[in-house]
């Protein structure tokens, strides 16, 4: 027995549309906030009742629909925001697709309220799932809209809401995440009538950190580093935490594509490539950031809940996110010109004016330009030519050589006075060392007050990062085979090898596709010549797949300094002489990324007067 | 079980053997020797279920026996006792009593029937050769073995008789080691073809010496044998295809250069000191009637040494792991050494002149 062929009727086909967009309450809050955004509103209030399931209340300020237009507005696929392909080709408000209001229709008791702007009337209009017919409403400026009864007529997805609790966090996270992205905008939530969270707009950017405040607690602002920096029609703004706050989960990361919350695999990816040198196996990074770009070179039509993106330049993006990540990561703290920036990075074009203190925000910018205490000539040499940044350091301290000479006797009083003495001084970020403490921890004074150092964990820090560098001038190096090692890898990867033979070439891999599931591996790169190559080359191939590039060489050969860096590097119980102990504060302002060890954990910490005065309960 | 020896007649045996035996292990047993005393002979057995090695000695025995005791504890105490004087074994229930004159000691013992047994070796071709010979052969090959690699095969060395040649083959995969007997080998089966693993043949240098000495080398289908004078070492083999050596010896080509081994040695030795210290590169820089040896470090300091040699290589730079070589030159013994290269990614071939029973080929680095 088969049915017959029959056209569905609209309410259905609306209900079908409902089930790929409205999901739960919070779907239902996603889209009309969205609608009240992209009308422009500067306050959105949202009501609740039993999270979701009884009534959602959007109340917005926006500039309203006009009274003919309120029937068309519940209409299946009808839509004021775009009007033609080319609109949709460079979507720049946050819905497009014309069917949320008739879906949430079809599965509610919907009213909708509103006043347009232009309007004369004293009054709104409003219309309802059950009848519409506009009636006049007391509404004023705005729309409002209610839904009650969420699923009422599909007891199916009824059945599949969680608590109220549950759904209402849903909501709540919601809410969070479109208020990150709209600061001008303040937003009121209230659960049971009883107010939940209320975010007042921001009218300038430098508040902008106490809406982060509000709503990813103020752990996540102390720790987070600004930036903003624009480079060929890409601009990325936000903060990041520094790798001292990561989390367990995943559960702080916000990116905003053109005001739009997205998680998307290849930004997550980028973003994760960007700590990958300073996090700890596992544990994840935390970041509000917004990337704004041309509409038109990015697709959002490709999900309906817009989650996803498509990027036209996906490599590009990929690139500036990671380059920008990396190098606000990696804390170039001595001002260079963006000349030498950019050549260490050609893909991220610095702006002047971007800089990070990250070692301590107190102090003003401009650390390198103040002429640095002078021991550093005592530090080891290969840290002169290891950065062009540095070099400034030792020049100075050949200028003050006489200083130098006598900051060598070692002694604490010895140590103090040397720091005075240098011409004009002011205290280097951290400080002069006072003391070792059981041959593990440096003392150190600075303006703040007083700054402990893991001397290992930091020492280790500076000669990884020399290392690096230095590898990395020299170039790659790649020990050829005796016999070619033949590789069984699937098609997919056969067809990456082709593809990407080229620049795994550049990092002394040498790969071709030797038939249609096998590839032969002719040389290796010379640093990893004792690993298991057959496993790394299946690991990064499978990365090659998914992902279109792979650092899983440099990672290795990364692990590989790392290794040699620790050997390298004083052991904890060896006595530092105050000399040694300057070198290596020294050496740590100067090297990117040294206020986190090679594994991810912090290298120093400030007590500052203030918490030093608490300890003591001075001054109360 | 009970025996007297003197000191440096029981001292002999047991450090031979305590070689084998690790210094951790998971199965107690593993840590003891095996001591048999019967017929007026003392032998002495350690194993790691790998190799096996059994050392036999005359002693005088009073009243023959079987016990395991811990091995290197033994083997301290015999050494740490004062030359010369003698020492009575005696097993007293399940204790082994040590006594000189004036020290006396007790060790534990584990019944000697749980001393693991290699499986007996069956079916062994029997070669006499001279262990001079053999010790050679593994000193020119040995180094290039593999240590710890995923391609298990090549964590040792490949035994093969061809005819009456008798070849040995070790690679790591960068570079290979191959040495042919200075002597025909007779008897036995016309094609075997055998890996013996590491540590079996690390032994095994170890107790070979040079000398005219026969030895029987026993070669299986699962095991190796080497009998020499009192004593037997046993090893199991490493079950798997090793590559096609023959394939990567580079065919003669007319770059050659002979050199003086000394000098090229020392000249590699001193630039190896600026060499990077994680892969070693060098370069060797050939121009009409000269040779240069370049090295280079992460922190830009440079060695160059040139030598001063005729040549027919044409103008060439190519790059070497310097430690390859230098273990390849060192594993030759003629004052001068041939080297053959054909360009900058091919591999190079060393050869003593006019000679190729040895023969080393090195990978170049790409540098």
């Amino acid at each position: 027995m088969s049915a017959s062929i029959q056209r569905l009727d609209q309410q259905l086909i609306n209900q079908i549309a409902a089930g790929e967009v409205i999901e739960r309450p919070a779907s239902v809050v996603k889209e009309l906030v969205e609608n009240s955004l992209d009308a422009g509103a500067s306050e959105i209030q949202v009501d609740i009742e039993r999270g979701g399931a009884r009534l959602i209340r959007v109340r917005d300020n926006g500039f309203g629909i006009a009274k003919a237009q309120l029937e068309l507005a519940l209409a299946p696929h009808a839509t004021s925001k775009i009007a033609n392909l080319d609109d949709l080709e460079a979507v720049a408000s946050l819905g497009f697709r014309g069917e949320a209001l008739a879906s949430i229709a079809s599965v509610s008791r919907l009213t909708l309220a509103s006043a347009a702007a232009d309007s004369d009337a004293a009054h709104g209009w409003q219309i309802s799932s059950d009848a519409m017919q506009p009636q006049p409403s007391p509404v004023s400026q705005g729309t409002l809209i209610e839904v009650q009864d969420l699923f009422y007529n599909t007891p199916a997805r009824r059945k599949f809401l969680r608590t109220e609790r549950t759904e209402f966090q849903h909501i709540d996270d919601l809410l969070k995440r479109l208020a990150l992205a709209r600061d001008a905008v303040s937003f009121r939530l209230t659960h049971n009538g009883k107010v939940i969270r209320q975010l007042p707009a921001l009218k300038s950017s430098g508040e902008k950190l106490s809406r982060i405040k509000l709503i990813c607690g103020s752990a996540f602002a102390d720790q987070a580093q600004h930036l903003d920096i624009a480079s060929s029609g890409l601009a990325l703004t936000g903060w990041v935490a520094r790798p001292a706050f990561s989390r367990q989960q995943a559960d702080m990361q916000y990116f905003f594509v053109n005001g739009r919350l997205v998680k998307d695999r290849l930004i997550a990816h980028a973003v994760r490539q960007a700590y990958r040198d300073v996090l700890y196996h596992g544990r994840q990074p935390a970041y509000v950031l917004h990337l704004t770009l041309d509409p038109a070179s990015v697709d959002v039509n490709v999900h309906p809940q817009k989650h996803e993106v498509r990027f036209r330049e996906q490599r590009q993006v990929r690139d500036f996110l990671f380059g920008v990540i990396h190098r606000e990561l990696a804390g170039q703290q001595v001002p260079v010109a963006g000349e030498s920036l950019q050549q260490q990075d050609g893909k991220v074009s610095l702006q002047v004016g971007y800089r990070q203190v990250p070692l301590s925000q107190g102090l003003s910018p401009g650390l390198g330009q103040r002429p640095s205490y002078s021991s550093s000539a005592h530090s080891p040499s290969a840290l002169a030519d290891a950065q062009a940044a540095y070099a400034y350091l030792a020049q100075s301290a050949q200028a003050s050589g006489q200083t130098a000479a006598h900051g060598s006797e070692p002694g604490l009083d010895n140590a103090d006075e040397g720091g005075r003495e240098a011409p004009g001084a002011e205290v280097p970020p951290l400080g002069y060392a006072l003391a070792q403490l059981h041959g593990i921890y440096l003392l150190a004074q600075n303006a703040e007050g007083l700054v402990l150092v893991d001397m290992h964990a930091a020492h280790e820090r500076v000669v990884y990062e020399q290392l690096k560098q230095t590898y990395a001038q020299q170039g790659v190096r790649s020990q050829r085979l005796l016999v070619p090692h033949s590789i069984n890898i699937s098609e997919r990867e056969a067809a990456a090898v082709e593809q990407h033979a080229e620049s795994l070439q550049r990092f002394g891999l040498q790969l071709e596709r030797s038939g249609p599931e096998a590839a032969l591996l002719r040389a290796v790169p010379a640093l990893l010549a004792k690993a298991d190559m057959e496993q790394l080359v299946r690991d990064l191939l499978s990365e090659l797949v998914a992902w279109g590039e792979s650092a899983l060489l440099s990672e290795h050969q990364d692990e590989m300094l790392s290794a040699m860096a620790c050997h390298g590097s004083v052991r904890a119980n060896r006595k530092l002489t105050t000399e040694e102990m300057h070198g290596l504060l020294r050496a740590m302002e100067a090297t990117e990324r040294s206020d986190q060890c090679n594994h991810g954990r912090p290298t120093w910490l400030q007590l500052d007067m203030p918490t030093l005065d608490k300890l003591f309960q001075r001054g109360r | 079980m009970k025996f007297t020896m003197q000191r440096e007649a029981l001292l002999q045996p047991l450090s031979q053997v305590v070689g084998v035996v690790e210094r951790r292990q998971t199965l107690p047993i593993l840590a003891n020797f095996l001591l048999q005393a019967e017929d007026g002979n003392l032998s002495c057995t350690g194993t790691d279920m790998e190799v096996e090695l059994r050392s036999t000695h005359t002693a005088n025995v009073q009243q023959p026996g079987r016990i395991t005791v811990p091995a290197r504890k033994l083997v301290d105490i015999c050494r740490a006792l004062p030359d010369g004087c003698e020492i009575v074994l005696e097993q007293q229930d399940s204790q082994l009593l040590i006594n000189t004159k004036n020290s006396h000691f007790t060790l534990s013992t584990l019944p000697a029937d749980e001393f693991p047994d290699l499986e007996q070796a069956e079916n062994l071709q029997h070669y006499q050769i001279k262990e001079g010979d053999l010790h050679q052969l593994l000193e020119r090959t040995a180094f290039a073995m593999a240590n710890q690699d995923v391609r298990y095969y090549l964590n040792g060395l490949l035994l093969e008789k061809k005819g009456s040649l008798l070849r040995a083959v070790a690679t790591d995969g960068h570079r290979l080691a191959l040495a042919d007997l200075n002597e025909d080998v007779t008897g036995g089966q016309e094609e075997q073809q055998v890996i013996v693993p590491r540590k079996g043949i690390l032994e095994l240098l170890r107790l070979l010496e040079a000398g005219d000495d026969e030895i029987s080398l026993g070669i299986g289908s699962n095991h190796i044998q080497v009998a020499k004078s009192g004593l037997t070492l046993t090893s199991k083999l490493i079950d798997g295809r090793f590559p096609e050596y023959e394939a990567v010896i580079p065919p003669a080509n007319d770059n050659e250069i002979i050199i003086n081994r000394g000098r090229f040695r020392t000249a590699l030795q001193r630039a190896a000191i600026l060499s990077n210290e994680k892969f070693r590169g060098v370069r060797l820089e050939f121009s009409p009637d000269a040779v240069k040896i370049i090295a280079h470090n992460p922190q830009q300091e440079e060695a160059v040494e040139e030598l001063d040699v005729q040549h027919s290589v044409p103008t060439l730079s190519i790059g070497f792991n310097v430690t390859y070589l230098l273990e390849a030159l060192g594993a030759l013994s003629t004052e001068d050494v041939q080297l053959k290269l054909r360009d900058a990614n091919s591999s190079c071939l060393i050869v003593e002149p006019g000679s190729e029973r040895t023969r080393h080929v090195v990978m170049p680095l790409k540098l």
